[in-house]
């Protein structure tokens, strides 16, 4: 996409450039787009992320031209979401293209930051920090905390599970999943017209 | 007064001064500063030429600011583990949400997997495509 004069700017939610290096080191091809860590989730409350993979576009004056969104890379993740990554890869050509935007849709449910969200990221902030440390029971409190005040919250409610020694594609996420689905895909936002909502 | 951990979502983990009792954070003032460009004066908690007048009795024990009190001087989240020697202070959902609302993209600075630091409007007037992704 580069030659058409749009730039990607990577940024992981990962706890070390370790875990993140790892999966750009098995991408084919190597991004080389510059690729961040963000371990505090700063870009979380600049963006309103609550999951990830998200994408965020933003035009030449630094207004975001569409709202978070999940929009895998790859068609891998449509079998797992049911979301057509050619849908977005179109929007995007017509976008840089003209500037066009695609029709909104009633299907993204925006989230936006709430006084409980914010407690909870500080919480999972501060669990992460002494997870870090090899400090787990100190941790523990404080993710336990942060899934209380955000419960749809994936960075959190995922987002936490290397740390806390769970798998993230394990029995708990899946637990998760079912409780999210439950609530109604809150903060689901696809590029697909006839992606579930 | 010993070393503590100050968490904020823009710097991650720094040192500040300061000593704990009980459940209690108590920061040294000229520590505070430093860290959050926040001086406690006569008229109150100010940032460069904005005070907030404070009414707090508790907001300091002796010189030391209490963390958690500061926070609320502030209307700012808070999260104090006094055990842990941990005090994280983050913005407030309206901070966040009017940027976002008004569809504004803010900048930041972030280290890069790779090694360095990379600010996003180093990028200048184009077109970009932030992908937030993760291992897990």
């Amino acid at each position: 996409m580069s030659p058409l004069g749009l730039t990607f700017v990577g940024v992981a939610f990962d706890d070390s450039a370790a875990a993140a290096r790892e999966w750009i080191d098995a991408s084919d091809p190597r991004p080389t787009f510059p690729m961040l860590l963000d371990r505090e989730h700063l870009l979380g409350e600049l963006y309103g992320i609550y999951n990830v993979p998200t994408v965020i576009w933003i035009d030449e004056d630094d207004r975001i031209a569409r709202s978070p969104l999940i929009a895998p890379g790859d068609d891998m993740f449509r079998d797992f979401t049911n979301v057509d990554s050619s849908v977005h890869h179109d929007q995007l050509r017509a976008w840089v293209a003209t500037g066009a935007l695609p029709p909104a849709t009633e299907k993204v449910q925006v989230m936006l930051p709430t006084d409980d969200e914010q407690l909870a990221r500080l919480e999972r902030r501060v669990g992460a920090f002494l997870a870090r440390e090899g400090n787990s029971d100190a941790a523990e409190p404080h993710f336990a905390r942060a899934a209380e005040l955000a419960p749809m919250d994936w960075t959190i409610r995922r987002g936490t599970m290397p740390l806390r020694g769970d798998d993230p594609f394990g029995e708990k996420f899946f637990a998760f999943m079912e409780e999210w689905t439950a609530a109604g895909l809150p903060g689901y936002g696809s590029a697909d017209p006839d992606a579930p909502s | 007064m010993n070393v503590l951990t100050f968490l904020d979502a823009e710097h991650g983990p720094r040192p500040i001064v300061g000593t704990t009792s009980d459940d209690r954070m108590l920061l040294d003032p000229s520590s505070v500063a430093e860290l959050t460009g926040w001086v406690l004066k006569p008229e109150g908690l100010c940032h460069g030429d904005v005070c907030v007048p404070v009414r707090d009795p508790q907001l300091t024990v002796d010189g030391a600011i209490d963390a958690a009190h500061f926070a609320g001087a502030l209307g700012r989240p808070v999260v104090v583990d006094a055990a842990a020697g941990v005090v994280a202070i983050g913005e407030r959902s309206a901070e966040r949400r009017g940027p976002i609302e008004a569809g504004v993209a803010s900048d930041f600075t972030l280290p890069q997997v790779a090694g360095g630091t990379f600010t996003f409007s180093s990028l200048g007037r184009r077109k970009k495509l932030l992908l937030a992704w993760s291992s897990w």
